[in-house]
């Protein structure tokens, strides 16, 4: 494919704005529990996100983090509580709705798309704004090719900005770990969702990658100010990354708050970060 | 012995040229079926990851509903249309009743399942039109039935019309279907689906709107595939293992890829052809054609093991 981008500022946001200040509530989590059968991953627990800000999510391994990012993208359905974004309570939603209403996310353990191109791993982000007919996305040209063009310079920016453009046509699956995390935050960064959930972002991640990824993130959130919710278990990226802290631990919530409010919890000395040895 | 294998089959094949060719020919008409049939089988791979081992049955199931419907007086350029909308009405049916309750189980389920598909279709076929052979409409759906005659080098090469038909229309089809994958986001979100369905649906991609679609594309590559064999051979149930004709092709392409599909199609279509007039009737009484493709396909495997065109994914550990 070879179409010529124009460098003519930044592309075209698609978002609509909704009109809720910085600071206020963009998603709250109210009561929430879910089991799987006998086995309670979460259990009512209630915490909101505010626009803006940088929200982790922390807490012992098997505290149930992913499980509630999992439940915010309605990859579960939680058996009690209602979760409510952008002002609206939602009912029973599909991933891939999620979407479509601003909530992108990445996962764990990678999942990018490994036989495709960095830059079609990121192109897939886009799907949720590509409406234009089929037949003319198959004969490449009229509506579809603009809908096209328009969609690779907002990539294009997402490449130049989280610096791989010297990765755009390899395929990912030969890449190396530190960088198929950030194409993957690209792919998220796509859909130029209100609510950004990284899960794990820095996990397994040397040094030197963890300072570039938290500088990423922290870009994000200020430039495009995208709210974030990750779940980190580094704690000094997380005390210095996050704005508020939510700690879990064996499903239930104990602690919420800013960093040094949660640095200071008994609680979650007890339960996660253990005494200082000093 | 060594003079029959080795040396008097090719000096056939310069001393009659015009044959060569024929058989060349006939070879290629069954090598662009084989590949039609092939595709149907990517498709649904690349973007599943199932074997649809019910690929030969819709072969079948289209034939049968083409030719039902117009032997119940729908003339016969309506029953095409009819027939892609019964096409489409049994994708959504596999998609709500059999794969959307099976996501996220193990592929061996989901192929299983198929296997399931097919019992079904094949008892429903029955129920709806009967087990007799039937015969198909080529004439009354405007398929030329006539043939050319051309002499090369002093000799004879007929082409038969409907062989040029089948053949113009199956690169047809294949060509719009290459500019689907290629060129559309649709092709994106297919290929992006078969590498990762979590990360596929967290990017906005419909797990069943996709599906739906891919497995309509498979029940119009059915439908072509049935009314070019079921004009060589009768419509009947015995069309069904046309589809495994394309095993020995997927092994030889790789299941994921599309060219690997298309040359791999042809490749055994012809060379099929070519083993069983040179090689096996003199040597072996005939009937090779039913195995020769299997043993092709080992031969390559062994030597490339991902089949000619399959990706070649490196993992990093």
């Amino acid at each position: 494919m070879n179409v010529h981008v124009a460098r003519s500022g930044p592309a075209k946001r698609l978002r609509a704005d909704d009109g809720i200040a910085k600071g206020e509530q963009l998603l709250v989590v109210d009561n929430i529990s879910l089991a799987f059968g006998g086995v309670k991953a979460i259990t009512d627990i209630s915490f909101d996100i505010a626009k803006g800000e940088i929200r982790a999510i922390i807490g012992p391994n098997g505290a149930g983090k992913t499980s509630m990012l999992n439940v915010i993208n309605g990859f579960y359905h939680p058996q009690q509580g209602t979760i409510t974004f952008r002002g609206q309570t939602r009912r029973r939603m599909r991933p891939h709705e999620a979407v479509a209403q601003g909530i992108a996310r990445t996962f764990q353990n990678v999942a990018l798309f490994h036989g495709m191109t960095t830059l079609d791993n990121i192109m897939t982000g886009r799907s949720v704004f590509m409406h234009q007919p089929l037949w003319w996305q198959a004969i490449w040209s009229g509506p579809a090719l603009e809908e096209e063009i328009e969609h690779r310079e907002a990539v294009e920016e997402i490449i130049d900005f989280l610096e791989i453009e010297h990765i755009r046509k390899t395929p990912v699956g030969s890449l190396p770990y530190g960088l198929q995390k950030r194409v993957e935050l690209g792919r998220a960064l796509a859909a130029e969702p209100a609510l950004l959930l990284l899960d794990e972002p820095m996990a397994g991640m040397n040094l030197e990658e963890k300072e570039d990824m938290s500088r990423f993130i922290l870009d994000v959130n200020q430039q495009y100010g995208t709210t974030i919710a990750l779940i980190e278990h580094d704690m000094g990226v997380v005390m210095d990354l996050s704005d508020r802290v939510v700690v879990l631990d064996y499903g239930c919530k104990i602690g919420d708050g800013t960093p040094d409010e949660v640095r200071a919890n008994q609680d979650v000395i007890d339960a996660y970060l253990g005494v200082p040895r000093d | 012995m060594l003079n029959q294998i080795f040396v008097k089959p090719f000096v056939d094949m310069v001393s009659a040229p015009d044959f060569l060719l024929q058989v060349v020919w006939e070879g290629l008409v069954s090598g662009v079926l084989y590949a039609l049939i092939a595709l149907g089988f990517v498709l649904i791979y690349k973007s599943s990851r199932i074997f649809n081992f019910a690929q030969g049955i819709m072969v079948v199931f289209a034939a049968l509903t083409l030719v039902g419907l117009h032997e119940n007086g729908v003339p016969a350029l309506l029953a095409l249309p009819l027939t892609l909308v019964v096409m489409y009405l049994l994708a959504m049916a596999i998609e709500r009743v059999v794969l959307r309750p099976l996501v996220n189980q193990p592929d061996i389920i989901l192929f299983m399942a198929t296997i399931g598909i097919t019992l079904f279709l094949v008892g429903f076929g029955e129920l709806i039109f009967g087990g007799e052979n039937k015969v198909m409409i080529t004439e009354q759906l405007g398929i030329p039935t006539g043939s050319y005659t051309f002499e090369p080098w002093g000799g004879l090469l007929i082409l038969e019309q409907k062989d040029i038909t089948a053949v113009i229309g199956a690169i047809v089809l294949v060509l719009a279907l290459l500019l689907f994958l290629n060129r559309s986001k649709m092709g994106r979100a297919i290929r992006a689906l078969g590498d990762d369905h979590q990360a596929a649906l967290s990017v906005g991609i419909s797990l069943s709107t996709i599906w739906v679609l891919v497995w309509f594309i498979a029940g119009i590559i059915a439908l072509a595939t049935g009314i070019v064999w079921g004009a060589r051979a009768g419509v009947s149930f015995a069309l069904e293992v046309i589809a495994y004709k394309a095993l020995p092709v997927l092994m030889l392409g790789g299941l994921e890829s599309v060219s690997g599909a298309i040359i791999g199609g042809l490749m055994i279509g012809i060379l099929e052809k070519l083993f069983e007039i040179y090689w096996g009737q003199p040597l072996m009484g005939g009937n090779t054609e039913t195995w020769f493709a299997f043993v092709l396909a080992l031969f390559v495997l062994l030597f490339r093991p991902q089949g000619l065109f399959g990706e070649r994914i490196i993992e990093r550990v």
